[in-house]
């Protein structure tokens, strides 16, 4: 018997019940519909972060030093607070190094600034040194960045993000104005251009003090952490090198790490990766159990068709055919709803990523793995109810009422 | 072996295991049709007249004995080999008409052309012929709910003869039909056995045996009389 008959059999068999077709298939639809969104979400983020991460900064000329400890994972949030970096290793490295070309420590840290009555929280407040606009490749259109005297005597000057000048002086230039961060006055003495948001931080609505200043302001002089960049990019990896041992020399240990570019976008990738499969694989869970939906239907449709059965076997149906006609119902059932739950999963993945500004992609691995696995599904929870009807004896199955 | 020999029956046995007990539903029962036969096997209930059908028609394996179905022995085939002969050796017709409801009545008719694997044309051009010979052309597309009993055990009729058996077995199949369907079917497979087919009727009601030209009457699991239409006249 042609798998085709079957098929038209399956799908009439199916036809005839379909509240209950339906709810079975819901199983499937919604254990695939939730791995295509839950993957594609996880996929889109990482592009988005790649996109916006190679849109900022220096590219592949670019090195970062953290605190971190023997025994953390890559982003050790433990040592990040309690950070052995100072202002001083950078000086030490620019003094030292052949290599370097910018360096930019940073304390970071939340605050809020005031102008008059006005005052607004912002999500950063960057301690940084002159070749931040450098490092960062964010440039000040109005008005000036801090020059090396500013940080040398510790001067109370403050360059704003376009979203701060807005929110605080609305149209105005605010250079020259004095704003009041953590009870300090500070002089504005800039604004920078628009940079946009990366990663969800909006990189506009931060204000930058001198390193030293921020030391003062924080009673601190642990910097979170530092970017470089090599005077020729082909010497990244050299500066990398220099960097580990002038900092080893100076610390006596290795409390920090240095990452290039591309190995911080390996380490991001690793995360997120883990994340989209943690996330896929409780998903993954949903399909499972339509999957148990679908052979329990499959076990109570062979009880409720043991005379239709045992008809069959006895105008001529092989132990053979009978096991067919079931593993396709209950395969015809999985790729019927894997298929309704594909589509349904792009359309979802997709109006998420357009109303979250996120790059429209859809995980083209987890549609494939989506739709072989609800086929999988199909035809495994078909197998042992099929089993059980192609082993059904004639006569029994035809004295069944 | 007689050439014209449709089925032989040597010593077949059947014994149900109740437990740990031995029921003996066939004891011991030997006989021959041939072709062009319409026999009927009569007997009070519980004489054992399913299990023979049952075994004619490869549906169950004896305990012991032989069967031997158009030149085919029986006794050593598998359950494939089973389902083949059912499919393209008997044609069964049973008093619950047992058509798949599901199903119209021409594709009723057709299952047993698809487990024999004829594409679609044939089967098509096969089913529809058969219907017109029962005279249910106008109701191929119907579902079994929408037919009459009598309509019903006409369309299983066909759907026993679609692959041209040797031997049409029919359960007694006027059982759950009023009499004048009863009459309507009785006439189509007298009809059917004057055209050649060999027919074994299986039923507990006399008048109906009276339709067919051989009786045998099982009692208790044997076989007490084996008579035919002459004979019963002659006595």
């Amino acid at each position: 018997m042609k798998i085709i008959e079957n098929v038209i059999m399956a799908l009439k068999a199916l036809g005839s019940n379909k509240v209950r077709t339906f709810l079975t298939m819901l199983g499937v639809i919604i254990g695939v519909f939730a791995v295509i969104v839950l993957v594609s979400m996880g996929e889109g983020a990482k592009a988005y972060i790649h996109a916006s991460i190679s849109s900022f900064g220096e590219g592949t000329n670019y090195l970062e030093v953290r605190a971190w400890q023997e025994g953390e994972g890559p982003f050790g949030t433990l040592s990040m607070l309690d950070s052995k970096l100072t202002y001083k290793d950078a000086i030490a490295i620019k003094e030292k190094s052949k290599y370097l070309k910018y360096i930019d420590p940073r304390i970071i840290r939340k605050g809020e600034v005031g102008y008059g009555r006005i005052t607004h929280k912002i999500p950063f407040v960057f301690g940084v040194s002159p070749d931040y606009v450098y490092v960062f490749t964010h440039a000040v259109k109005d008005g000036r960045f801090f020059s090396e005297a500013d940080i040398a005597e510790q001067k109370k000057v403050m360059v704003l993000g376009p979203t701060v000048a807005q929110k605080l002086f609305g149209g105005l230039s605010p250079v020259g104005e004095r704003i009041k961060l953590k009870g300090y006055f500070f002089t504005v003495i800039g604004v920078f251009t628009k940079k946009g948001t990366m990663v969800g931080f909006d990189y506009d609505d931060i204000v930058a003090i001198p390193i030293t200043a921020a030391e003062e302001l924080y009673n601190t002089d642990s910097v979170i952490e530092m970017g470089m960049s090599a005077i020729k990019e082909d010497d990244i990896e050299k500066l990398k090198a220099e960097v580990e041992n002038i900092l080893l020399i100076r610390h006596g240990k290795k409390d920090f790490r240095v990452d290039t570019q591309e190995e911080s976008l390996d380490l991001l990738n690793g995360i997120l990766g883990i994340l989209t499969g943690v996330v896929g694989g409780i998903a993954a869970i949903s399909l499972l159990v339509g999957s148990i939906g679908i052979m329990n239907i499959m076990l109570v449709s062979v009880t409720e068709r043991t005379r239709e059965i045992g008809i069959r076997k006895a105008i001529g149906a092989k132990r053979n055919d009978i096991f067919t006609q079931f593993v396709v119902e209950a395969t015809v059932i999985s790729f019927i709803g894997g298929t309704i739950g594909i589509v349904l999963g792009i359309i979802a993945s997709l109006t998420i990523m357009y109303f979250l500004n996120l790059p429209l992609t859809v995980s083209v691995w987890s549609v494939f793995l989506a739709c072989t696995v609800s086929v999988i599904i199909g035809i495994f929870s078909g197998v042992y109810p099929a089993i059980r009807a192609g082993n059904l004896n004639p006569v029994e199955a035809l004295r069944y009422e | 072996m007689n050439e014209n020999s449709t089925i032989r029956l040597e010593s077949l046995k059947k014994t149900y295991k109740l437990g740990a007990v031995d029921v003996p539903a066939l004891r011991e029962i030997s006989f021959e049709v041939f072709k062009g036969e319409f026999v009927s096997i009569m007997g009070p209930s519980g004489c054992g007249k399913s299990t023979l059908m049952n075994m004619i028609g490869c549906l169950d394996k004896p305990s012991s004995g032989k069967i031997i179905l158009d030149k085919i022995d029986t006794e050593n085939l598998n359950d494939n080999e089973l389902a083949i002969v059912r499919n393209r050796k008997i044609g069964f017709v049973f008093q619950m008409f047992n058509l798949l409801p599901r199903l119209t009545a021409l594709e009723n008719i057709e299952l047993p052309m698809i487990y024999a694997g004829k594409n679609k044309i044939d089967r098509e051009k096969a089913s529809s012929q058969i219907l017109e010979a029962v005279n249910l052309k106008d109701r191929a597309t119907h579902y079994p709910r929408e037919m009459s009993g009598g309509q019903m055990q006409r369309v299983a009729i066909a759907r026993a003869l679609i692959n041209h058996p040797a031997l049409l077995l029919a359960d007694e199949p006027t059982g759950n039909l009023d009499s004048k369907s009863s009459v309507e079917i009785l006439k189509i497979l007298q009809n059917l056995n004057n055209n050649g087919m060999t027919i074994i009727l299986v039923t507990h009601e006399p008048d109906i045996a009276s339709y067919t030209k051989r009786k045998i009457i099982l009692k208790d699991g044997n076989l007490v009389e084996d008579q035919t239409l002459e004979q019963v006249k002659i006595q």
